[in-house]
This record gives C-alpha cells, structure tokens and sequence, in this order.
C-alpha cells in the first residue's frame, strides 16, 4: 500500500493519475487555511486551492525527491494567493481612487465609533485591522501572515516568498510597523 | 543603558532572537523597553488568528473531482532504445560527427604544434635541413660543371642541360641571398661565381659553337668553379657528419 508522499509521486509519473487525489485529499485542509489567510476570501481561496495542486500537478516531472510535496504546495499555494492579491489590489486601487482618500475614510470611520458601545468599538476594531492590513504591500501582508498566524520561521518564509532570509525579516518587521500605526489611534482612544 | 529597537521587540516577540536570555534580563532592568515591549505584545496579541471556514473530510475529494478531468496521465518512462526517436538519432548522430571532428582538428593541431618541434623549430634541426638541400644542390651543380667541362666534344648543350641550368639557376639565387644575409661572404661568392656560369648555361642557344663553349669556360673558369663547388660539397658533407662543428657559412 502506498502511503508516503514520495511513493505516490512515482506512480502518478509512472502513469497513475488517480494516486495524485491521495495528495490532494491529504494536503488540501492546509492549502485552503493559508490561502484563506493571504487572500481573506473564501471563494478566492478555494480557487487558490485548485489552481495550486493544478499547478502541482503540472510541475510534478520537475519536483526534486528530496523535498517535502507538502512544503512544495504550500509554497505554492502562497504564491497563487499572492497573485491573486496583487490582481486584486490592482483592481482595488481603481476602484478607491474614486472613493476617498485615507484621510477622508479615518473620518468616516470616526463618525460610525461615535457611540459607546463595545460591539461598535470590537467591529471598528475588526475595520481597523482590514484596513491597514490592506496598506501593507501583497509580500509584507504575506509575510506577516506566515509569521504571525501559520508560525513559519523567518527562513521558511524566506523559502516560501522565494526572497532572502533578511528580505523576509524586514517585510515583517514593515508589516507590524504599519499595522501598529494603522490602530495607533484606537489605542489612544481606547 | 541602549534601548532595544523595535525590530529586537517584534524578533524577541516572534522567538526568534539570538539571544533571548539578554533580551529577557534587559526587559526586567529597563522600564522604558518594558512597557514599549508590552505595548507591542498588547498590538500583536490583538490582531486575531483568521480562522478559516471549515472544511469537512470530504473537503480534499471534492478538489479532487474537479480538478481530475482537467489533469492529463503521465506516461510512463519509455526504455532507453523507445526513446530513440528519429529526431534524437540524427541529434546523436550530429554530436558524434561534431565529436570527431573536433578530435579530427584538435589532432592536426597538435601535430601541427608538434612536428616543427621535432624538425624545423630547434636551431640543430634547422641546420641539418639546410646542410642537406644545399648539399644536394651543390652536387647537382658540380654534375652540371662536370658534363659542360666534357662538353667540348660534341659542340652542343643539350637541352636537358640547359633546362637543369635553368632549374639550378633559381635556387641558386636564393641560396646567394641567403648567404649573403647570414654574412657568409666565400659561401656567396662562390654562389655568385657558379650563378654566372648558370646564366651562361641556361641562355645559351642551342647549337653552341666549340668557340662559344670554349669562351664560355675561359670566362666563367670552369675548371675553378668546379673546384670550388667540391670544395664547398665537402664543407657540408663534413657539417652534415659533425653536426655541432657547423660554420657560419652554411646557417643559410
């Protein structure tokens, strides 16, 4: 019974295309959960799932034994989200150059927090938090979620981004300067 | 004191600081790092873990089907002569040919390289070469010399011999110069003396009178020229043998 890795990548290029869904059952939970967390969008991270074991799938006669297929399609799967933001932020940016400036929306947010309750301070929290994860840039947001939510150490994320271990660091070190300033001002309020 | 920075804070929060024990005993000594250290950790701590919706068991099969339609069957690794196709036949076929001819020429290089080494690049070698060609032309003219001084009897010069002068003449003026830039100067007198004789030769007409050979001997002094060709066939033979006891008047 095959039930390594390494075993079912020989037989799916021996011929056996069917022995590929054994992977895709086994590591699909973890593809979907960070693809969730990088693109924050369900439908966005099911279509990053799909695309990433497709794009395994294709790759497969160029992935090197020694490495880990699970590794290799989170990393992959990293990068598709990462596409995806990026195509999205293109898409966003045209569309929020018509609404406001970033002025103009810390006031709107102002106006909705006006009153004292928790539920309102919670979700204009929760508003904070997306927006200045939104003002980090597609490899710094990537980074912060490798780090702070999926605990990858700095060079795994250095792995996975395909940059350099410091490249990496300081992408995060950006992210959490940026998200701190971003709810700077909550604190103060708060 | 030095304060932490807040890159060593976020390091030290994310457990990836190298020295963790230092960070630690600073943190408790230092109130300003302190409260900047709990000021972080309070920022970090309150951005949540996004939980993503759940997926159930038969989350990985449904990926499943719907990618497997669009995913073509590996085929698996032919043998290595099913591998042989006509196009990678002629590819090796090529790179064969493309082989030896690279050895071909990397050879004709290499005894290019090779062979005046062993025969015309050492000053011996050399030597040897043109003892030998000289030699070979200073008998040919000594025969020459030899058949125009026996000559008197039938009256005429044949025209092999004329032809032979002509031949002669040509070398023999390259060894002339040769030997007056080497600065040998009996060697190409000597030349000199026997060109003349040639020239005589090689523009007589065919029916030479006894008259005209016998002026032509007087002038040319063949029974001198003669002597000085042997005696200058003999040098060489004799440098030729030695070898290392060559003069200065054959370093043509």
């Amino acid at each position: 019974m095959r039930t390594d890795d390494h075993s079912i990548l020989r037989a799916i290029l021996a011929g056996d295309k069917e022995a590929y869904g054994t992977l895709v059952a086994r590591h699909s939970q973890s593809v979907f959960r960070v693809a969730f967390r990088v693109t924050g969008n369900e439908e966005d991270a099911e279509e990053v799932v799909q695309e990433a074991f497709l794009k395994g799938y294709q790759r497969l006669p160029g992935f090197e034994s020694r490495s880990d297929f699970g590794t290799w399609i989170y990393r992959i799967a990293v990068n598709c989200s990462l596409d995806l933001v990026k195509a999205r932020k293109v898409e966003a940016d045209y569309r929020v150059a018509d609404d406001a400036d970033p002025k103009e929306m810390e006031v709107q947010v102002a106006d909705t927090s006006a009153g004292p309750d928790r539920l309102l301070l919670s979700r204009e929290i929760g508003a904070r938090q997306k927006a200045a994860m939104k003002r980090l840039t597609p490899t710094e947001q990537a980074a912060f979620i490798l780090r702070h939510m999926e605990d990858r150490s700095t060079e795994e994320i250095a792995a996975t981004l395909g940059i350099a271990p410091n490249a990496a660091k300081q992408a995060v070190f950006r992210a959490v300067q940026k998200l701190r300033t971003g709810l700077a001002e909550l604190r103060v309020n708060s | 004191m030095n304060h932490l920075s807040e890159e060593e804070l976020i390091e030290h929060y994310y457990g990836e600081s190298g020295r963790k024990a230092g960070i630690d005993a600073h943190l408790r000594a230092c109130g300003t790092c302190s409260r900047a250290y709990e000021a972080l950790s309070r920022d970090l701590a309150g951005i949540p873990q996004v939980a993503p919706p759940a997926r159930d068991a038969a989350y990985g099969d449904q990926v499943w089907q719907s990618l497997r339609n669009s995913l073509p069957v590996y085929s698996a690794p032919a043998s290595k002569w099913r591998r042989l196709t006509p196009l990678r036949i002629l590819a090796f076929a090529t790179a064969c040919a493309l082989i030896l001819a690279a050895a071909f020429i990397a050879g004709r290089q290499w005894e290019r390289r090779r062979e005046p080494t062993l025969a015309g690049n050492t000053p011996q070698a050399r030597e040897r070469v043109v003892l030998f060609v000289l030699g070979d032309h200073l008998e040919r003219s000594e025969r020459l010399l030899v058949e125009l001084k026996n000559a008197d009897d039938s009256g005429t010069i044949a025209a092999p011999l004329r032809s032979e002068a002509q031949d002669l003449l040509t070398a023999n003026r390259l060894y002339r110069a040769s030997a007056t830039q080497a600065g040998d100067p009996v060697l190409a007198a000597a030349l000199d003396h026997l060109e003349r004789a040639l020239v005589e030769v090689a523009n007589g007409p065919d029916d030479l009178s006894n008259a005209d050979l016998a002026r032509i001997q007087k002038e040319m002094n063949t029974d001198g020229l003669l002597f000085e060709v042997r005696v200058l066939r003999s040098r060489v033979q004799a440098q030729q043998q030695g070898g290392t006891t060559r003069s200065k008047g054959v370093s043509i």
